[in-house]
């Protein structure tokens, strides 16, 4: 009988397992058929990205300047004497890999938000690297020059460790499922899950949250500052999907992720991605595949 | 239901991609006429016998004794390097003596003798009743004569006979099981290389291969059965300077082979590689030349010779392709390399697809496991971890000097040639020859990996790393076992055509759906959270 009940249990964690989006169905059943290969470089090129959106009228960082070789470095100086703060970002980048955030100016040059210097020549360097393609697995990139974001008031309590952002799929032009992404300790202020950010999952309807986890466990509370993460609903909520579904609708891909953050006083689209990561089930304790095909058959 | 056009076209590669190696494999069988036991491909060893001595003006005279081909063994493509060495073989109904002269020899000189063996393994069955012979031909009489280290009819040799046998008047099976068991198991082997006598063995109760091959000897001959002692090679990928002594005795017509080292009564495996016969000394040379020897050997596979006798001239005819393969210089040893390496591929393929391991890019595995066939498993995994971790310590001590990254790149390829370098000097010195191969270890393979570690330590942090690291070295040892199967790499070299099974295989594996088992556990809980909803 014993035997019985577990053939019965593993018999139904098989069948809930097809509610869930698994890497493979993700590449051959949605990014590959929605999106084509040459439509790619839309999402993976950053300053590529902002171009068509802004031009589509949906918010971006405002971009100061863009290197793609030694040469236009040679004013860099002059390039960012006029600003107190500014983030350096590779064009074609992952996971936050090469991101570099100046919040403040000090006699000798910038300092990161936790108070690390950075001379002008760090930054040379590291604007360099970037172009060299050390973040972005290619012979060469752009370093991206562009403005620091302050986040809303509502979010800084929540997110003290740095900039949060909402991740928002869209499949069809529908919204799918959405999170945010709140830095931690862990993370050194980058809004990676795989390094230690908090992923809460966000009510599409309400935009509020629903659950949250830290390194794939059950949490209700920020690990760092003991901030309740139960009931926290997301400023300018109908703002953030009206302006998710309309980036969807700027560029050719059919299924992807949208990451925006919230400003002061209005949400803005930071960047793109053709396969957005599947880990946002875990955040929003959902099966991913069950509301696709939802929304699939609605659609029909 | 309607069909995609794409979908078609895919069905029907796969259909053909199975269909064709099928019908390849069915021609050849048939028509062609393969024979299955002809196309497994045999296992030979490269054997050479490495010689140095320091002249000091005086003349040199090494002996050493050569294998003869015969029913068991075969040996073939017999080279040699003499250097300033005079080189004669000289030939008896048994052995086959080499000797190599030179007047005035200054300085120190080397010689190399090579050949290449293919042996089979042989059993014989002893018939229970078979009783010892009262008589024997006049030329078996000097198997049964003492000889020095053998005394034959010795007290001692009869007292040990009495100890081990019940009765004298037992059949020839019952006695050589009982000398053979007391041999093996009372009488403890002993790892001393030097010469033992029959009468030491047995006093001592204990003594190495040409002590109890001696009492063996000994004791036979005193019951009447003609016996010899037989010294050889255990043939075995690496170097060793270790010979090998066993027995034959005369049974029925027949020398059959008994070893009471390593427990092989009537039998002899395809490793073992007879020398000469009698109580010889292996080398004999001119005294106060440092003379120096050391066997080096290498296995490979190569095509039975039967294959290509058997075979018609068709151009299917997978020997005429063997043929077309050593005309340019790829023997077939290499040829089989290259054909596992898609079945690593493949190995790979599943366990990122469907395990859902991560690991440093599709071939890489594959390839490092290819690479590893040199130094074996253990040691090519030891060569591989001590070049990651190396590299990945030397580029965070070159973070502090705020270098470009290409010429940082460029600098850990210099320091993987660095450490092979040295890896082969210093293992060399403290004689871990398996270590001192990783030389062999394509440099190119090796600071590829080194780049993608540094790459992604960078992006993803050490943690993650390691454990891609891990991830990678897991694969390595799976792709490695599944790509050193004999049975795999025979069916591979005699049908080449199954490569297109593997890549239909890759096309159903391109359109698998399924979760992959890692993440029925990374989304356990939602999966868990599904159900009950």
């Amino acid at each position: 009988m014993m035997g019985l009940a577990w053939l019965k249990q593993g018999k139904r964690f098989v069948d809930a397992s097809r509610k869930v989006l698994g890497m493979n169905q993700r590449n051959l059943e949605y990014v590959y058929p929605n999106n084509a290969r040459s439509d790619f470089p839309i999402a993976d090129n950053k300053l590529l990205t902002k171009q068509i959106l802004s031009k589509a009228g949906v918010s971006v960082p405002e971009t100061y300047i863009s290197y793609s070789s030694f040469f236009e470095m040679r004013h860099l100086e002059q390039d960012l004497a006029a600003y107190d703060s500014f983030v350096i970002k590779p064009a074609q980048g992952s996971g936050g890999g090469g991101i570099l955030v100046m919040s403040s100016k000090y006699k000798g040059g910038w300092k990161t938000l936790g108070g690390t210097p950075y001379t002008l020549e760090d930054i040379r360097k590291h604007i360099a690297d970037i172009i060299f393609g050390v973040y972005s697995f290619g012979l060469s990139d752009i370093a991206i020059i562009e403005a620091k974001i302050e986040q809303h008031e509502a979010l800084n309590q929540l997110s003290p460790f740095g900039l949060t952002d909402v991740r928002m799929i869209v499949c069809q032009h529908q919204p799918v499922l959405s999170m945010l992404r709140v830095p931690t300790q862990d993370s050194d202020g980058k809004a990676n899950l795989h390094q230690g950010a908090l992923g809460v999952g966000i009510d599409i309807q309400s935009g509020e949250a629903t659950y949250a986890t830290h390194f794939g466990e059950a949490i209700t509370k920020h690990p760092d500052t003991g901030v309740s993460l139960q009931g926290f609903a997301l400023p300018f909520w109908q703002d953030i999907v009206e302006m998710s579904i309309k980036t969807a609708m700027s560029v050719p891909l059919k299924y992807l992720g949208v990451d925006l953050v919230v400003s002061k006083d209005k949400p803005m689209v930071l960047e793109i991605n053709v396969r957005p990561g599947i880990e946002i089930q875990n955040a929003n304790m959902i099966g991913m595949r069950k509301i696709l095909k939802a929304q699939a058959t609605g659609a029909k | 239901m309607k069909i995609k056009k794409n979908t078609l076209v895919y069905l029907l590669v796969f259909v053909a991609f199975l269909a064709i190696p099928l019908a390849l494999v069915t021609y050849k069988l048939t028509v062609l006429n393969y024979k299955m036991s002809d196309l497994i491909p045999a296992v030979s060893y490269n054997i050479d016998i490495n010689m140095t001595v320091d002249g000091h003006g005086d003349d040199i005279e090494i002996r050493t004794f050569l294998p003869k081909s015969d029913t068991r063994q075969k040996i073939t493509e017999e080279t040699h390097i003499s250097g300033g060495f005079e080189f004669d073989v000289r030939s008896d109904h048994l052995n086959r003596l080499a000797i190599w002269r030179a007047a005035a020899v200054q300085g120190k000189q080397s010689i190399r003798y090579s050949f290449v063996v293919q042996a089979q393994s042989v059993r014989f069955e002893i018939p229970d009743d078979l009783r010892v012979a009262k008589s024997y031909p006049e030329s078996l009489n000097v198997y049964l004569q003492s000889e020095p280290g053998v005394p034959v009819h010795d007290p001692l040799i009869h007292e040990a006979i009495d100890k081990v046998l019940p009765s004298r008047d037992l059949p020839v099976l019952e006695i050589l099981t009982r000398i053979h068991r007391y041999l093996q198991d009372e009488l403890k082997n002993k790892n001393f290389s030097g010469y033992t006598d029959a009468l030491t063995a047995y006093k001592l109760g204990e003594a190495s291969c040409n002590g109890k091959g001696r009492l063996f000897v000994a004791m036979a001959r005193t019951l009447n059965i003609p016996a010899r002692s037989v010294s050889g090679l255990i043939m075995k990928a690496g170097d060793k300077r270790v010979s090998h002594q066993w027995v034959e005795i005369y049974i029925n017509g027949y020398w059959v082979p008994f070893d009471t080292i390593n427990d092989h009564f009537a039998k002899l495996p395809a490793n073992f590689l007879t020398l000469y016969y009698g109580d010889k000394v292996l080398f004999h040379h001119s005294s106060n030349v440092n003379f120096k020897y050391m066997f080096s050997m290498s296995k490979k596979l190569v095509a039975k010779a039967s294959l290509r006798e058997n075979l018609d001239d068709s151009i299917l005819n997978i020997a005429n392709v063997y043929q077309a393969f050593e005309d340019i210089g790829i023997s077939q040893n290499l040829l089989k390399i290259i054909l596992m390496i898609p079945i690593g591929a493949l190995v790979t393929v599943i366990f990122r697809n469907v395990i859902g391991l991560e690991t440093f890019g599709t071939f890489l595995p594959a390839l490092i496991a290819s690479a590893a066939r040199d130094t074996g498993l253990l040691w090519g995994s030891v060569g591989f971890v001590l070049v990651i971790v190396l590299t990945a310590l030397i580029r965070r001590a070159m973070d502090g000097l705020q270098l470009l990254h290409s010429p940082k790149m460029a600098i850990l390829l210099t320091v993987v040639v660095m450490i092979i370098f040295a890896a082969t000097v210093i293992s060399t010195n403290f004689g871990l020859t398996q270590l001192a191969h990783v030389s062999l270890f394509p440099i190119a393979i090796l600071a590829i990996t080194a780049e993608r570690f540094a790459i992604f330590e960078q992006e993803h942090g050490l943690l993650k790393a390691s454990k891609v690291t891990v991830a990678t070295l897991v694969v390595v040892a799976a792709a490695y076992t599944v790509m050193e199967s004999q049975f795999l790499q025979s069916m591979f070299l005699a049908f080449p055509e199954l490569l297109f099974v593997l890549i239909a295989l890759n096309l159903w594996l391109g359109r698998w759906i399924g979760m992959r088992v890692t993440e029925f556990f990374r989304f356990r809980k939602v999966i868990w959270q599904e159900a009950k909803a």
